[in-house]
C-alpha cells in the first residue's frame, strides 16, 4: 500500500496585498491561505489512498505561523504532517525549498511512492520545486498532470504537453505536479478540523537539517504593480449602454 | 565556447530566445549556441537566424519525451561552461529547465519577462512576476548558468541576416527514459492569434453554458475583434482552447479594447491585460474586482447588457 507525500505551501493571499504609496507592497491586510493549487495535491493524494490504501503524509517548509496551514492540510485528510520551520523560511528561493524537502524526506520518510505537489505556487509560481525535488531525490518527475493513478509499481499519469496530452508511465516511486483541473478539492467541515487537531505531525528545525547552501536566485526588487484606470460604472438602461458605448467610441477603441 | 545557450521545442520559440541571446552576445562579446532536438535540417536556418554553434540533439525513441535529452545536455553543459541558458517556457521546457537547474546547482528565473545588464555590466537582472501579477520581482542569478525560461511569444522573432556562418555538432542521443510514453493525443491548435487582436471580448464563468458563448462572439463580430477568457472556461469547462486563456498561466494581450464579460478579475488573470489600452467588463456584482481594474464597467447580468450592447453598436455605425 502507497505512502503518498503531498507538498503544500502556505502563502500570502495575494487578493489582499495592495499598493503602498511608494510603489512597494502593502501587507499589512493579508491572510494566509494553503497554495491554491497545493490543494489539489493534498485531495488527490487522499483520493489515491482512498482507492489503494496506504497512507498520506502532508509536507510543508514554512516560518512557525505556518501551524495554521498544517492544521488546514490536515482537515483535508491526510493521515499525518511533516512540519519543516524556521522564521527565515519566508525567504527561501525554489532550489533551497527544494533541498530542504529532499533532505528530509530522505532521511526521515523510508519508502515513499509517490511525491506530489502543486503546478506552482500561488506567490513564486516558479514551477521549480517539484522538478527540482525530483533531482535531489534521483527518482522520475512527471508535471503538469491532469489525471493520475497508481498501478502495481508504477505511476501512469496523462499530462499536459504544446501539443496536447501525453500517457504517460513511470516507476514507483515517482514525483507528480498536478494541475488544477485533477480534481475539485474539498472543503473542510468542522468534523474534519476536529480530527485534524488529533492527527501527528513531525516538526523539524532548522538545527535538524544538514547546513543550508546559499541563495542561488536573489531578488534584487519587488514592486507592486500598477494599474491606473478610470473606474467609471454604468448600468444596463438604454440610456447607460448608449453613454458606455459612447466613451469607447471617445477612447477611439472602437469605430 | 562559453557563451549563451538557447533551448525551445519549436522554431518558432527558438527564434525569440535567439533575439534575446544575440543582443546579450552582443553586450559580452560571447557567442549564441541552440540546442535543436530532433531536426538537423533546421541547423542551417538556427544558424542564419544568430545562431554561431548548433548542438544536434538526436531524435527520440517512439516512448521517450523531450525531457529525456536531460542528461545530454547537461553533460554537454558542463563541459562548455555557458554563461546563460535560456529555455521556452512550454510546459516540458519548464520542466527540464528546472531539473537542469538542479543537476548544475544554479539558480533559474520562471517566466522571465525581462532581462537587462545592471550598471556595471555585470549582473543579469530578470524580472518576473509574483504574487499571481500584484507583483513585479526582480532578481539575479547568483551562480553559473545563468538560467530563464521565457514565455513564448514575450519577445520578437529575430530576423535572418545573409551570409551568417556557424558550426554544427552533433550530440550523443539520450539514454532510455524512465518516464515511457504511452500514448498520444494531438491537439489541433487553433490557429488564431490573440495577441495581435485589436478588440478582444473576454469570457468568464458568468457564461451559464457553451452556447451563450455566441453571444460573445457576435460581441466580437461586430467590434472587428477576436474571443480570449479566463482559464476555467479553457481549463475545466473546456469551452474554448487552451491558447485562449489570458492571464498569468496563459497568454499576455495588449489590444486597444479588452471587455471582460462575467470575468470576476482576480489578479492572474488581469496581469494578462495590463497593457490593454482601455480595460471594460460586465459583470451584475458591483464589488467584483474587475472594477477596481477597469476604465468602464457595467454593473448588471451580461444576458441582460451584452444584446443591448450589440444593439447599441449596430445602431451607431
Ligand atoms: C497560480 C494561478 C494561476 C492562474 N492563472 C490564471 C490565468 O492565467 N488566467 C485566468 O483567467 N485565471 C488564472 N487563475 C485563476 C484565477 O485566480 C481565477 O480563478 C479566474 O480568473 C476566475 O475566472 P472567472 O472570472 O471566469 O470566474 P469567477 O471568478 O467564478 O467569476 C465569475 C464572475 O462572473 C460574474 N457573473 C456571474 N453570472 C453573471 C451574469 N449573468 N452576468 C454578469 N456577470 C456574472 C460573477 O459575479 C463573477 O464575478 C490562476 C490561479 C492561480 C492560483
Ligand atoms: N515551502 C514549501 N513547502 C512545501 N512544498 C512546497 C513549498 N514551496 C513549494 N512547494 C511545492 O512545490 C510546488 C511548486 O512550487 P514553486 O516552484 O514555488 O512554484 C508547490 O505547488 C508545492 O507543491
Amino acid at each position: 500500500m502507497p505512502t503518498i507525500i503531498a507538498c503544500f505551501k502556505w502563502v500570502i493571499d495575494e487578493a489582499y496585498i495592495r499598493r503602498g504609496f511608494s510603489g512597494d507592497l502593502d501587507f499589512s491586510s493579508v491572510d494566509y491561505k494553503i497554495s491554491d493549487y497545493d490543494r489539489n495535491a493534498i485531495e488527490e493524494a487522499v483520493r489515491l489512498k482512498g482507492s489503494h490504501g496506504g497512507s498520506v503524509i502532508a509536507m510543508t517548509v514554512g516560518t512557525p505561523e505556518a501551524t495554521k496551514g498544517v492544521k488546514d492540510a490536515l482537515s483535508r485528510g491526510p493521515d499525518q504532517a511533516c512540519f519543516i520551520a524556521d522564521a527565515d523560511f519566508n525567504k527561501l528561493e525554489p532550489s533551497q525549498t527544494a533541498a530542504i524537502l529532499a533532505d528530509v524526506i530522505r532521511s526521515r520518510i523510508v519508502n515513499y511512492d509517490l511525491i506530489l505537489c502543486g503546478e506552482g505556487s500561488s506567490d513564486l509560481y516558479a514551477q521549480q520545486v517539484g522538478a527540482r525535488l525530483a533531482e535531489h531525490l534521483e527518482i522520475p518527475c512527471i508535471s503538469f498532470v491532469q489525471k493520475v493513478d497508481i498501478d502495481g509499481g508504477q505511476v501512469v499519469a496523462e499530462r499536459r504537453v504544446e501539443e496536447g496530452i501525453e500517457i504517460v508511465a513511470a516507476p514507483l516511486p515517482a514525483l507528480v505536479t498536478v494541475l488544477p483541473e485533477i480534481n475539485v478539492p474539498r472543503i473542510p467541515g468542522v468534523k474534519d478540523t476536529l480530527t485534524a487537531s488529533k492527527k501527528p505531525v513531525m516538526t523539524i528545525r532548522k538545527g535538524d537539517l544538514a547546513p543550508l547552501g546559499g541563495a542561488r536566485l536573489q531578488t534584487v526588487g519587488m514592486t507592486a504593480a500598477r494599474m491606473d484606470r478610470i473606474c467609471e460604472k454604468f448600468g444596463t438602461e438604454a440610456a447607460e449602454i448608449t453613454r458606455f458605448v459612447d466613451a469607447l467610441r471617445k477612447k477611439a477603441v472602437i469605430s | 565556447m562559453a557563451g549563451i545557450w538557447i533551448f525551445a521545442e519549436k522554431r518558432e520559440q527558438a527564434l525569440e530566445l535567439l533575439n534575446i541571446g544575440r543582443r546579450l552576445a552582443a553586450k559580452t562579446g560571447t557567442a549564441v549556441s541552440a540546442l535543436l532536438p530532433g531536426n538537423p535540417d533546421a541547423a542551417r536556418d538556427y544558424i542564419a537566424h544568430g545562431a554561431d554553434e548548433v548542438l544536434l540533439l538526436p531524435p527520440l525513441a517512439a516512448d521517450q519525451s523531450c525531457e529525456a535529452y536531460l542528461p545530454v545536455i547537461v553533460e554537454e553543459a558542463k563541459t562548455a561552461d555557458p554563461d546563460v541558458f535560456l529555455c521556452a517556457a512550454t510546459p516540458r521546457g519548464k520542466e527540464l529547465a528546472a531539473r537542469i537547474a538542479a543537476r548544475l546547482e544554479t539558480g533559474l528565473c520562471s517566466s522571465c519577462i525581462a532581462l537587462n545588464y545592471d550598471e556595471g555590466g555585470k549582473n543579469l537582472e530578470m524580472e518576473r512576476i509574483a504574487y499571481g501579477g500584484a507583483a513585479i520581482q526582480k532578481v539575479t542569478c547568483l551562480t553559473r548558468p545563468v538560467m530563464a525560461t521565457i514565455p513564448p511569444r514575450t519577445f520578437e522573432p529575430v530576423t535572418a541576416e545573409a551570409g551568417r556562418e556557424g558550426h554544427i555538432r552533433k550530440l550523443p542521443a539520450p539514454p532510455p527514459s524512465r518516464v515511457r510514453v504511452l500514448e498520444r493525443k494531438v491537439r489541433t491548435r487553433e490557429t488564431r492569434d490573440i495577441t495581435e487582436a485589436k478588440v478582444v471580448i473576454a469570457v468568464g464563468r458568468g457564461f451559464e453554458k457553451p452556447e451563450d458563448l455566441a453571444l460573445a462572439r457576435q460581441l466580437a463580430d461586430a467590434l472587428g475583434g477576436e474571443i480570449g477568457c479566463t482559464r476555467p472556461i479553457s481549463e475545466e469547462n473546456h469551452w474554448l482552447p487552451q491558447e485562449l486563456c489570458i492571464g498569468l498561466s496563459g497568454i499576455q494581450i495588449k489590444p486597444d479594447l479588452y471587455l471582460g464579460l462575467g470575468v470576476s478579475g482576480q489578479i492572474q488573470h488581469v496581469t494578462g491585460i495590463r497593457n490593454a489600452k482601455v480595460i471594460a467588463a460586465v459583470n451584475k456584482d458591483e464589488n467584483a474586482p474587475i472594477f477596481g481594474v477597469a476604465d468602464f464597467g457595467i454593473v448588471g447580468d451580461l444576458y441582460d447588457a451584452a444584446p443591448k450592447l450589440l444593439q447599441e453598436l449596430k445602431r451607431g455605425s
